[in-house]
């Protein structure tokens, strides 16, 4: 009996002790870690929206989150949308930047994604890939465009693809449809309204 | 073992009983984060964070732990110090943590840790098993360092991010994918059994 009370004790006095340790580890911490992780999103949010100085959660639901980006004054320049793809290994995490009217994409960025390296991963550059997304016309559906078979300039609603690296150029692009068609949707159905003044 | 010098003590980590070249310890992880040099040196400074510490307070402890529990609380010890170490860099490395993501809590069962705590630290006093931890964490992290300079170097054309071959080189991008990592480590632990046997066969 001695010893299985040793043993009782000693497990649950270091059990203790480390729980009390992580308790005030995490105290000491997690102010930290969360606002980190608020400013990777902030500073997306207005490296999406041009001119954008603050950033306003207006819309949320799994994978599917709206912000609103305002200057100094308050005026609303665009919505930003942080969304998923279905990527080749696991999730993409990306945002992109809509004008307040959701006519137009501004830019496109890649918060988090697990493509091969070399191949997939290019949609994290902006040369071979992001910089396609600037400016298209998002009142139709997207497409993609093979830039080795298709030498002619790009339509308003194009976008090119990656070579070699296909599924992850189409992941995206359906991921972007999708989202368009949501954010259409939810604007109809007035689910997320714009705060402030409309100053585009 | 108590007749080894304090530097014997401490060099074994780096040659003979090299964690990841020797003792085939901590697999894993070395494989699966040696894709950048940078990614090697946080994890490195991670796990000896967690294997300096665990050691302490195992060898510290070691006389009030009943034997029958022993493994039990050797893990809670050493998942407290991984925790600590994970949420630390959370809060101020928030890069480095988001590029080795599950790795860090995977410290908790990399086996060097809980070898040199069930091996060394359980049975040796808390100066030896101090300086058994960091001739471990030196070699683990030199051990690392190679892995991770030889594939930043071929897969990416960098290192520590900086470009060190000229645009002419086409990155082999097959060595910052997980066979790369297998061919690397396949060599190195080639290279230093050839380099063992050479100086056994002169003495």
């Amino acid at each position: 009996m001695r010893l299985y009370r040793r043993m009782l004790i000693v497990l649950s006095s270091i059990g203790l002790v480390s729980g009390a340790l992580l308790m005030s580890v995490n105290i000491f911490t997690k102010d930290r870690i969360a606002s980190n992780r608020q400013k990777e999103i902030e500073e997306a949010v207005i490296k999406v929206i041009p001119g954008a100085k603050s950033s306003l959660r207006i819309y949320e639901e799994k994978d599917f989150t709206v912000y609103q980006g305002q200057d100094e004054q308050g005026n609303v320049l665009g919505i930003a949308i942080n969304t998923a793809a279905g990527g080749f290994q696991d999730k993409i995490f990306y945002i992109f930047g809509l004008n307040a009217q959701l006519t137009k994409i501004n830019s496109l960025f890649v918060l988090d994604q697990k493509e091969t390296p070399g191949l997939g991963a290019k949609i994290t550059s902006a040369e071979a890939f992001l910089q396609f997304w600037e400016g298209r016309d998002a009142s139709q559906p997207l497409a993609l465009r093979k830039p080795a078979v298709k030498k002619d300039a790009l339509a308003p609603n194009e976008v090119n693809t990656i070579t070699g690296a296909t599924i992850s150029s189409r992941a995206m692009l359906t991921s972007v449809n999708a989202a368009l068609e949501r954010i259409k949707k939810l604007k109809q159905e007035g689910k997320f309204s714009i705060e402030g003044s409309n100053g585009d | 073992m108590a007749t080894r010098t304090s530097w014997e003590e401490f060099s074994k980590g780096l040659w003979l009983d090299n964690p990841v070249s020797r003792q085939l310890l901590g697999m894993c992880s070395t494989l699966a984060i040696t894709n950048a040099v940078i990614n090697g040196i946080a994890m490195g400074l991670a796990v000896s964070f967690v294997l300096i510490c665990s050691s302490l307070l195992v060898s510290l402890v070691r006389k009030f732990i009943p034997n029958q529990v022993r493994i039990a609380s050797y893990i809670v010890i050493i998942a407290s110090f991984v925790t600590i170490a994970d949420r630390f860099m959370a809060a101020y490395f928030p890069p480095l943590s988001k590029a080795l993501g599950p790795y860090v809590p995977l410290i908790v069962v990399n086996c060097i840790i809980l070898g040199r705590a069930e091996a060394f630290a359980s049975k040796s006093t808390v100066a030896r098993s101090l300086i058994d931890a960091l001739g471990m964490s030196v070699g683990y992290i030199v051990a690392l360092l190679i892995l991770s300079s030889v594939r930043e170097i071929l897969g990416s054309g960098t290192i520590l991010g900086y470009r060190v071959l000229g645009t002419w080189f086409e990155p082999w991008i097959i060595m910052i994918l997980p066979p790369g990592a297998f061919i690397t480590l396949g060599i190195l632990i080639a290279v230093a059994f050839q380099i063992e046997r050479k100086v056994k066969q002169r003495s």
